[in-house]
């Protein structure tokens, strides 16, 4: 350091790195009994939050288990080369994106809807009631769902089949369409989420300034009138950040959904970039293909977070960051 | 502010579609409910709608008298209790020290644990380092890799902020070390939030299938969720896989089993439901 030899005015006093050093082992020795509560967690996330990161390497390399990480041979991009030449690629990168965007289309406005109906809802017993039920499907297990759904749509004595037969349909069998696995997927996200996602605009709604209110009261403006030009526009900000938030997690489809409810009768349809990481890397244990699908997957994701934050600003909206 | 307008057309069809709404989400349960509580001939012959035709309880029995359900199910409390025990003890201990401002890095911890929301290595990267670390097949796998959630910590350490700066000077000034304030002051203090990040990490581990699948072996340690997709799966791959489970597994004895994985979170739902919105909000002005 050149400058630990100068006298520094009182003023003007650069902390040098020598002083740095010592004030930072003050503030240690100080914060000793914090650091020693911290370190349970500080050791929790460089083993397995930065660790699986450190882990990611196997995707450049011939990962054997027996030779570990380290001494497992590079082979560069070989596996992202095999899996973009892979016969599978263009449906599964078609499957991921259509899933996410139809998921992300119909199942977003939902619980805007759902909020704004609720907020216009005067009895508040029965609002109570009605927000109860709908937050309760989020705590359902992925398993209890997806058995509900195979239930109802049973060919033999699914309750969906049942009402067809009575309007003088015949069965069908559902799960193994293709055409039908994206709208069983869709509407039981809705069903799934749109309750418990509601709070967050139910409270932007709570927010809103009863002035605004009155004012458009005494203009003679109707109830309808009131939720288009005031609720909804002062829900927007919030909205803006769902979306960006939505957008960003578009292509990380609920594998643990898919997997209960795909076949191979609608692979075709519904196997996602992570449905293929669990059945090549883990059912096959070619955990290097795996972490190459998987890295590239969390890449496209990235992107996409970054594309939505930019768009949204750009527009003159808020940004994550 | 609109007290006083008549219910018009507009409350009315509201009401009805809200109606619609807490229908949707509620008959569903109802009907798996109703067919557990049925005989066999109603349930074959499509007669049960809402409400239990023969009403009995045989199907429990059956799931009781089982060789795996009930050891399933014990399973999945012990790893329920002693995976949200390991949670909420890791999220205090990591949440209390971040809490302070004047602790030494605290800005650089922060974005070193925030940024891992946004990096997610994928499954495989995961499971090898539980691998190397010699858990697979072991409870561990289910509680250590996932000790803290970090939206929950934000949280904790969002509530803890909210009264202890004052609270440590304080203490400190009476000669208490920083364990006894976290454990004697900070946390009888902090007990709806507790309650709250512990209802959070209970459902988690209760709704649990797709990691115990994944790290457990051996059909002994399987937890209620991976038994209960067993009944719906049979083995992957094949196309007919949903019509051999839908004929082998009794849908009585099935539904009985999916009421009683049920139970617990409806009981701990009320309590939960306390808390949602407060966790909702701190999470979104986090973002």
């Amino acid at each position: 350091m050149p400058d630990t030899n100068i006298v520094s005015l009182p003023v003007k006093e650069k902390p040098t790195f020598k002083s740095k050093m010592a004030r930072l082992g003050k503030r240690i020795v100080r914060d000793r009994q914090l650091l020693i509560i911290f370190l349970p967690g500080l050791l929790f996330y460089l083993l397995f939050r930065y660790g699986p990161l450190y882990g990611l390497i196997i995707a450049f390399k011939d990962y054997s288990v027996f030779r570990g990480i380290i001494d497992s041979p590079w082979v560069g991009f070989e596996y992202f080369e095999k899996f973009f030449n892979a016969p599978e690629f263009w449906q599964l990168f078609k499957n991921t994106f259509l899933l996410g965007f139809l998921t992300l289309v119909f199942s977003f406005p939902a619980p805007i809807l759902l909020a704004l109906l609720l907020n216009e809802v005067r009895i508040s017993w029965f609002k109570k009631g009605v927000q109860t039920a709908s937050y309760l499907p989020t705590f359902l297990s992925v398993v209890i769902i997806s058995s509900m759904i195979i239930d109802f749509l049973s060919p033999t004595n699914g309750i969906v089949n049942k009402i067809l037969n009575s309007l003088g349909f015949a069965s069908k069998y559902f799960l193994i369409d293709p055409d039908w696995f994206r709208p069983i997927y869709i509407i039981s996200e809705i069903w799934t989420n749109a309750g418990y996602e509601s709070i967050v605009y139910l409270a932007a709604i709570a927010g809103i300034s009863p002035t605004l209110y009155e004012a458009a009261k005494v203009d003679g403006a109707s109830r309808l009138k009131m939720i288009f030009s005031v609720t909804l526009p002062s829900i927007l900000p919030t909205v803006l950040i769902m979306l960006i938030l939505k957008t960003g997690n578009m292509i990380t489809i609920g594998y643990e959904k898919v997997l209960l409810l795909y076949n191979t009768m609608t692979y075709e349809v519904a196997d996602v970039f992570s449905t293929f990481v669990y059945r090549k890397g883990l059912l096959a244990n070619d955990y290097s293909y795996g972490a190459a699908v998987g890295l590239f997957e969390a890449f496209v994701a990235m992107a996409l977070l970054l594309i939505s934050n930019y768009a949204s600003k750009r527009m003159g909206g808020n940004g994550l960051w | 502010m609109v007290g006083q307008r008549k219910f018009g057309l507009f409350d009315l069809l509201n009401t009805i579609a809200m109606a619609l709404v807490a229908c949707a989400t509620i008959i569903p349960l109802v009907y798996i409910a109703a067919i557990s509580l049925s005989d066999t001939a109603s349930v074959t012959q499509g007669k049960v709608w809402l409400w239990p035709q023969g009403l009995n309880f045989k199907a429990y029995a059956q799931v009781l008298n089982d060789i795996k359900i009930p050891r399933a199910y014990l399973n999945t409390i012990m790893y329920t209790a002693l995976g949200t025990f390991i949670n909420v003890l890791m999220t205090c201990l990591a949440a209390y020290p971040l809490s302070q401002h004047e602790f030494v890095g605290r800005k650089y911890w922060m974005f070193l644990i925030v940024i891992t929301m946004f990096l997610n290595p994928g499954i495989i990267p995961n499971y090898l380092i539980v691998k190397e670390l010699g858990m697979i097949d072991t409870v561990w796998a289910l509680v250590i890799p996932n000790a803290i959630w970090t939206f929950q910590l934000i949280i904790l350490k969002s509530f803890f902020e909210g009264s202890s700066s004052s609270i440590r000077e304080a203490a400190k000034v009476d000669g208490a070390s920083d364990y006894r304030i976290l454990f004697s002051i900070m946390l009888p203090l902090s007990k709806p939030a507790l309650a709250s990040i512990a209802l959070f990490y209970f459902i988690g581990h209760w709704n649990s299938y797709f990691l115990p699948m994944i790290y457990l072996n051996t059909d002994t340690l399987y937890p209620l969720q991976v038994v209960l997709r067993s009944m719906l799966v049979f083995n992957e791959g094949s196309g007919s896989a949903l019509v051999e489970a839908a004929a082998l597994a009794p849908q009585a004895k099935k539904n009985a089993t999916i009421v009683l994985a049920m139970i617990p979170v409806l009981m701990v739902y009320p309590f939960a439901q306390k808390y949602f919105a407060k966790g909702v909000m701190l999470g979104s002005e986090k973002g």
